[in-house]
């Protein structure tokens, strides 16, 4: 008997090792963070209003551990970005991740118990996406990409698309289209703009 | 008055067909050593085909001082009609029920998808399509249930004969934005313009104003369920015209490649 229940009991162990393995790494850190953002937004004691500071705190926090701010950048202004000086990078990268901060707080803090359903991934090198599938209550799935580029042992987004749009891209589009129409500072000046509106 | 309005497109398209290069100089600016940094990139990254990354980042646009007042008006319209408009009809109409109209609209308009199904080859779509339709209109109450994804788990294919046109290998075009009807390809303008004939709407009902006014009514109960999603598309974009162009050739190209 003993050595039946110590084999049953091997046989659960490597079952629960096993099951993160088989989603893979990607996946398991952006489930990681995506989980405790719910667990955030979701917790009824940080919904008062005189704690909605320290909840956004709380979020963006989370949210700068898995994102590739420098990444990101740069592919959002494309061919532009050799030709800045350090200073202007870093005020850009100040401004974008700003904008993409609040932009990403704001569709957070309408989370109303939507499921996430992770559908796989697939790695090529240092790049890989990672496939989630958000279903709304009104049972609408949303297919929603996230790009991961490995650093490290660690995953880092450096895009998201959603429906197929993929947000860098977008952005790109635009900061092309103002750079190239006006000026590289009238860019900055519109993000600025946007940045302190309320 | 629409048909000449077509044939003024078509000819527009055809011309910027012709001189794509001149196009791509005026959007981008000559060749720099930045082209050559990204193109670099290009090799290390295959997550972003070599479309997205580098200078074909968009829909070619010719008429963009003209699609921009265009999209003004669509914006005026937005937030001076059809918003307080579907605010008003949200507070009659619960969500519930609006859902089910839209999803009537929708199982009317089986053909288009079924047909571009058809010619693409798919044929499990086009017997899906079919089979949903059947099931639909009977057991989901004339199409205002979707019972065959509810019960059988057959969902709705989202094709349509622009969709087919790109499968065949035919380029977008041109962008072009509408009054009222908003964003376009031309391709996707020359799908709509086939789908005309495939909407069974126009064959049920004899008067032109009918088939308008149902039309209309199908249009605003779908704006109704979208209410907030351009208010946040505005408020995240710096120029919400491109913006708005960008995601709709992504959206669109990313469904043809489905």
């Amino acid at each position: 008997m003993a050595p039946r229940s110590l084999f049953g009991i091997l046989f659960f162990l490597v079952l629960i090792v096993s099951i993160p393995v088989l989603s893979g790494e990607p996946t398991e850190q952006i489930r990681e963070t995506s989980d405790k953002i719910i667990a955030i937004v979701s917790n009824h004691d940080l919904n008062r209003t005189d704690r909605a500071e320290e909840k956004r705190q709380l979020i963006r926090q989370a949210v700068d551990e898995r994102f590739k701010w420098d990444e990101m950048c740069r592919r959002a202004l494309g061919r532009h970005w050799v030709k800045r000086t350090q200073e202007e990078k870093k005020e850009f990268r100040d401004l974008f991740a700003k904008l993409l901060e609040r932009t990403y707080l704001e569709k957070v803090e309408g989370y109303s118990g939507e499921e996430v359903i992770y559908e796989g991934e697939t790695i090529d090198g240092k790049y890989a996406v990672v496939k989630v599938e958000i279903v709304t209550q009104k049972k609408t799935d949303i297919p929603v990409h996230y790009k991961v580029v490995k650093d490290g042992n660690q995953w880092f987004i450096y895009d998201i698309s959603v429906n197929g749009i993929s947000l860098i891209n977008n952005y790109r589009a635009q900061f092309n289209s103002i750079i190239v129409k006006s000026s590289y500072e009238d860019l900055i000046d519109k993000l600025r703009l946007k940045v302190s509106e309320d | 008055m629409l048909r000449s309005l077509i044939i003024f497109i078509g000819l527009l398209q055809i011309i910027v067909a012709i001189c794509p290069d001149a196009q791509a100089q005026q959007r981008w600016g000559p060749l720099d050593e930045g082209d050559n940094f990204l193109i670099q990139d290009r090799k290390v990254d295959s997550q972003e085909s070599d479309k997205t990354f580098g200078r074909e980042d968009s829909i070619p646009d010719p008429l963009e001082p003209l699609n921009r007042c265009f999209y003004q008006f669509n914006d005026k319209l937005y937030f001076w009609v059809v918003r307080p408009f579907s605010k008003g009809y949200n507070t009659i109409a619960p969500e519930l029920m609006r859902s089910s109209i839209q999803n009537f609209f929708s199982n009317l308009c089986m053909p288009i998808r079924a047909v571009s199904c058809l010619f693409q080859g798919k044929i499990t779509g086009f017997g899906e399509e079919l089979l949903r339709f059947v099931v639909n209109s009977s057991a989901g109450f004339l199409g205002f249930q979707d019972v065959a994804q509810q019960a059988l788990n057959i969902k709705m294919r989202d094709e349509d004969l622009a969709q087919t046109l790109g499968f065949y290998g035919i380029g977008p075009g041109f962008y072009i934005h509408l009054p009222i009807l908003g964003p376009f390809s031309g391709r996707s303008l020359f799908g709509w313009a086939g789908e005309q004939f495939l909407n069974p709407v126009d064959y049920f009902l004899d008067s032109w104003f009918a088939v308008l006014s149902v039309r209309s009514y199908d249009w605003i109960n779908r704006a109704s369920l979208r209410i907030g999603e351009y208010e946040a598309l505005k408020r995240a974009a710096l120029d919400p015209y491109v913006s708005v162009r960008n995601g709709y050739w992504q959206y669109r190209e990313n469904k043809i490649k489905e």
